[in-house]
């Protein structure tokens, strides 16, 4: 019987068509009503955007036909603020844009400031701050990994790692006092010097309570087969795509590009450690979660090398013109107490110059473009957001995915709006 | 360079700029390395093949276009400049690209061999107003849906020139007009005898011609002006006599300040303060 | 060793003034409690309270994560902090949702989007301002593109300061909403 159907449907008289069953021959679905591609608004407010983003998404059916991103919904003009500020003003800054990993922001700002005044940093202060970068990384990738997991259905790894972070918090609230914003990081150095009892705590931590933690939470996911399937294969990008759309960070690493700041560009005493650098072989949401998950395990392994090897020694440059006195010295000595109003009221002036300086954020390449006019405030910082170029390939990764994986390949970027936006 | 900033292949710098004068030519403004790092100085018509021949030439591939920044500098007569900050994966170097534009003159968009400048541009363009020809899809990206001006120019003012807030009448939000509470306290450290270009409040006072002797930032040469014009009238006493009461009257001599009729007006008396009994304080 | 053990659940309880120190659940008031309900199979209490009571113990809150704040909302939800436990429990839709926490710096942009979701929340409903951005523009308040104060756009019931504030700092300020919802009656009479 229906080897004997025409499917030329033009050819077909209508009376065939009804003995056939079909209403409307021309168009497959039923009704007269044409179904077409429709837009849908995710966001502003969506607990899968990770903050604040607006998706304007063209579907058919449940298909991405197109995405088109609206940013700016977290606009804060950090840029312009900058521009108003002193050099030392400006740095908190940096904590508030990609919030999940305050220091290594401060990284990118503090280094090109130094790499404008010619700065030298004691060995001890480099050590601190890549062993807190690297904490702050192991905070940030729990967040992401968790809120990825989190948001293709699993819960329980996510409630495991959030006492992970919140470790890392009660350290990072030990060397800086400030649970989040910390302003550790300062041109010359870092702010203060870390107790003996502190790096003995995180020792031990390392040792014990995060392998126990993590391996625990990432052992539910990473063979789970409901999770494998809502990412495995999903948004893969070609190591072309990453290199023409400035793939940075676990994104172009996912891609199979063994691209590392901290390796091929070391700043600080990066170039004293040893890690390894993931790669993934597809470049699937997938390779992105099991590149994280493995820079989870190379930041503790970077951060126990600081501990054994950091020596003793001045936490900040000793030149008074660009690092303000301790408090202590400032009471008893004038000389310091000129120094200490001087740096706190004009602070220090920055010689004439423009620099890129470019660090390895846990999200990938976090830039800092500073133009310096010789005076004590930046003429121009313009900062390099990870997620820019990352959201914009939004649009061309999630073509032809379904809907419900936006979320998969939202959280595999991982995107901060206070950064992308500024 | 002793700062621990990312050590790229900066040994590379020197051969980079020949290089690029070789490979670009006449396209080139300047090559040089600033602070230790190339900076690329390109002709605007030409950027597009320019950032082709870096991406495409054996020994430069810039594979990755990392960041595009634009400067605003208002006293230049192009006065808008577009950074391209491209980067090396191969060769692991950096290199500074440098354009420069104004308000009218569009920049050729390089979105055909970057894909990623299509939002780099819309963000110039949301931010200074440089106009991009090519970007199909040049619409503001950070600012608010209908925000008027270009926040990053230097002459738009920090806080803007409206602001948001729920009008009970309107059922809506709605813009008006900035009110600070307390403005911005913007403090200028340049010290006054460092080429401060404006007068501070009471410095006014300083302008005027002053007597000879007194403190003054006059210079020699214009005291010698003002002494002359004064020769005129008077001749000029002796120099131990500047000190003298000829023209500066004491209070002893004036009254001035002594109550009673020559001395003005007495206070009147004020009903609250009781007179206290002993003479001095703290009776 | 945690707190769940001061845990005054929806029943207000006798605190002793000893601060700090873990006070025991009153067993007295619980027994009787109990006996009353067994013996009469009801109790008798003010429909007013029995208001107050139900909407302190479910105040479910509107996650309006913004910037900063949003992670000490979320840490303030994780096991360490427990918000559950009050009853606070987060909701993606402001149709179900009680109170809405704004957390982080309001931008111009997002401000209409703010204003509908509160819209859309249903009476009675609150707002707790999260942060010195949210309360009065903080870190940010001359910039050109952020609200000086969510307080400019909805009316706001609790301010918790910090840049940001702990999460310990939020717990209390939901703490004071509860205290602040007991004391207001909230009865149209």
């Amino acid at each position: 019987m229906s080897d004997t159907v025409v499917t030329d449907t033009a050819t077909i008289d209508p009376y065939v068509d009804q003995l056939l069953g079909k209403t409307d021959a021309a168009d497959p679905t039923i009704g007269d009503v044409t179904i077409q591609n429709y837009t849908i608004n995710f966001g502003p407010q969506h607990p899968a955007a990770h903050g604040v983003l607006r998706l304007v998404m063209e579907l058919d059916g449940e298909i991405i036909e197109r995405i088109d991103p609206h940013v700016g919904l977290l606009h804060r003009g950090t840029e312009k603020l900058i521009e108003y500020k002193t050099y030392a003003q400006a740095i908190p800054y940096f904590d508030r844009l990609d919030y999940c990993s305050p220091a290594c922001m401060e990284h990118s700002f503090v280094l090109a400031i130094e790499k404008l005044l010619d700065l030298e940093v004691p060995i001890r202060a480099q050590y601190l701050r890549v062993f807190f970068a690297e904490l702050t990384r192991i905070s940030n990738h729990m967040l992401n990994l968790g809120s990825h997991v989190m948001d293709v259905g699993a819960m329980t790894p996510n409630l495991w790692m959030f006492e992970i972070r919140e470790d890392c918090y009660g350290f990072l609230e030990r060397a800086t006092g400030a649970r989040m914003h910390h302003n550790y990081f300062r041109p010359g150095g870092v702010h203060q010097d870390v107790p003996l009892k502190l790096l003995t705590d995180i020792a031990d931590w390392l040792d014990t309570r995060l392998p126990r933690l993590f391996e625990d939470a990432i052992s539910l996911v990473a063979d789970n087969r409901i999770f494998k399937q809502r990412n495995v294969d999903i948004a893969t990008v070609s190591r072309d795509d990453a290199i023409a759309w400035g793939f940075s960070g676990p994104m172009i690493r996912a891609a199979g590009i063994p691209w590392d700041i901290r390796k091929s560009q070391p700043y600080d005493v990066y170039d004293r450690m040893d890690f390894e650098i993931p790669v993934g072989t597809r470049g699937d949401c997938y390779d992105r979660f099991m590149v994280r998950v493995e820079e989870v395990r190379q930041s503790a392994r970077i951060m126990k090398q600081c501990l054994a090897e950091m020596p003793e020694g001045p936490i900040a440059s000793l030149d008074r013109k660009v690092v303000p006195p301790k408090r202590a010295e400032m009471k008893q000595s004038m000389e310091a107490l000129i120094h200490h109003f001087k740096l706190y009221t004009e602070g220090y002036h920055v010689p004439a110059g423009e620099v890129y300086v470019a660090t390895e954020s846990p999200k990938g390449e976090f830039g800092v473009f500073l133009v310096a006019d010789g005076t004590n405030k930046p003429y121009r910082c313009k900062i390099r957001p990870t997620a820019f170029s990352h959201l914009q390939a939004m649009d061309f990764m999630s073509r032809g995915h379904m809907l419900a994986d936006t979320t998969a390949i939202l959280g595999a970027m991982d995107i901060v709006f206070g950064e992308c936006d500024r | 360079m002793r700062a621990p900033a990312p050590a790229y292949a900066t040994n590379l710098n020197d051969a980079t700029v020949d290089a690029i004068n070789a490979a670009l030519g006449g396209a080139v403004m300047e090559a040089r390395v600033r602070v230790g790092e190339v900076q690329l100085f390109a002709e605007r018509d030409s950027i597009v093949e320019t950032l082709t021949t870096l991406r495409d030439t054996p020994g430069l591939e810039y594979q990755q276009l990392m960041e595009m920044a634009g400067v605003d500098y208002p006293e230049r007569p192009e006065r808008f400049e577009v950074v391209y900050c491209l980067l090396s994966l191969t060769r692991n170097h950096r290199i500074q690209v440098h354009v420069s534009t104004d308000e009218v003159k569009p920049v050729p968009s390089v979105t055909g061999v970057w894909p990623v400048a299509g939002w780099l541009e819309r963000e110039i363009y949301d931010m200074y107003g440089v106009l991009f020809a090519g970007n199909a899809d040049l619409r503001r990206i950070l600012t608010d849906y209908g925000f008027r001006g270009h926040p990053q120019r230097k002459d738009f003012p920090l806080t803007g020139f409206v602001e948001l807030r729920y009008s009970e009448e309107e059922k809506r939000v709605v813009y008006q007009p900035v009110s600070l509470a307390q403005d911005f306290r913007t403090f200028d450290f340049t010290s006054p005898w460092e080429g401060a270009e404006y007068v501070l409040p009471g410095d006014e006072k300083g302008m005027l011609p002053q007597a000879k002797g007194a403190q003054t930032p006059l210079t020699a040469d214009q005291i010698a002006k003002a002494g002359a014009a004064q020769s005129v009238a008077t001749p000029p006493a002796a120099s131990s006599e500047a000190y003298g009461k000829k023209d500066a009257q004491s209070t002893a001599e004036t009254g001035a300040g002594k109550p009673g009729p020559d001395g003005g007006e007495p206070k009147p008396a004020n009903p609250d303060v009781v007179p206290t009994k002993g003479g001095g304080q703290n009776q | 060793m945690m707190m769940n053990e001061g845990h005054s659940g929806p029943v207000e309880l006798q605190r002793s003034a000893g601060a700090g120190a873990v006070v025991p659940p009153d067993q007295g008031f619980f027994d009787s409690l109990n006996g009353e309900l067994t013996d009469k199979g009801f109790l008798v209490t003010s429909a007013e309270d029995l208001f107050q009571w139900a909407r302190t113990g479910s105040l479910w809150w509107m996650t309006f994560g913004l910037a900063c704040c949003a992670v000490e909302m979320i840490h303030v939800n994780m096991p360490r902090y427990d918000l559950e436990r009050f009853g606070a429990a987060p909701r993606a839709s402001p149709r179900q949702s009680d109170v809405m926490i704004v957390a982080g710096t309001l931008c111009n942009k997002m401000a209409p989007a703010l204003r509908k979701v509160y819209d859309q929340m249903s009476e009675p409903k609150y707002v707790i301002s999260m942060g010195s951005c949210a309360n009065g523009g903080g870190y940010y308040h001359y910039s050109y593109s952020v609200v000086r104060g969510c307080d400019r756009i909805v009316p706001v019931d609790i301010y918790v300061p910090g840049c940001p504030p702990t999460a310990e700092a939020l717990l209390y300020g939901i703490m004071q909403l509860q205290r602040k919802i007991r004391r207001s009656g909230s009865i149209e009479r």
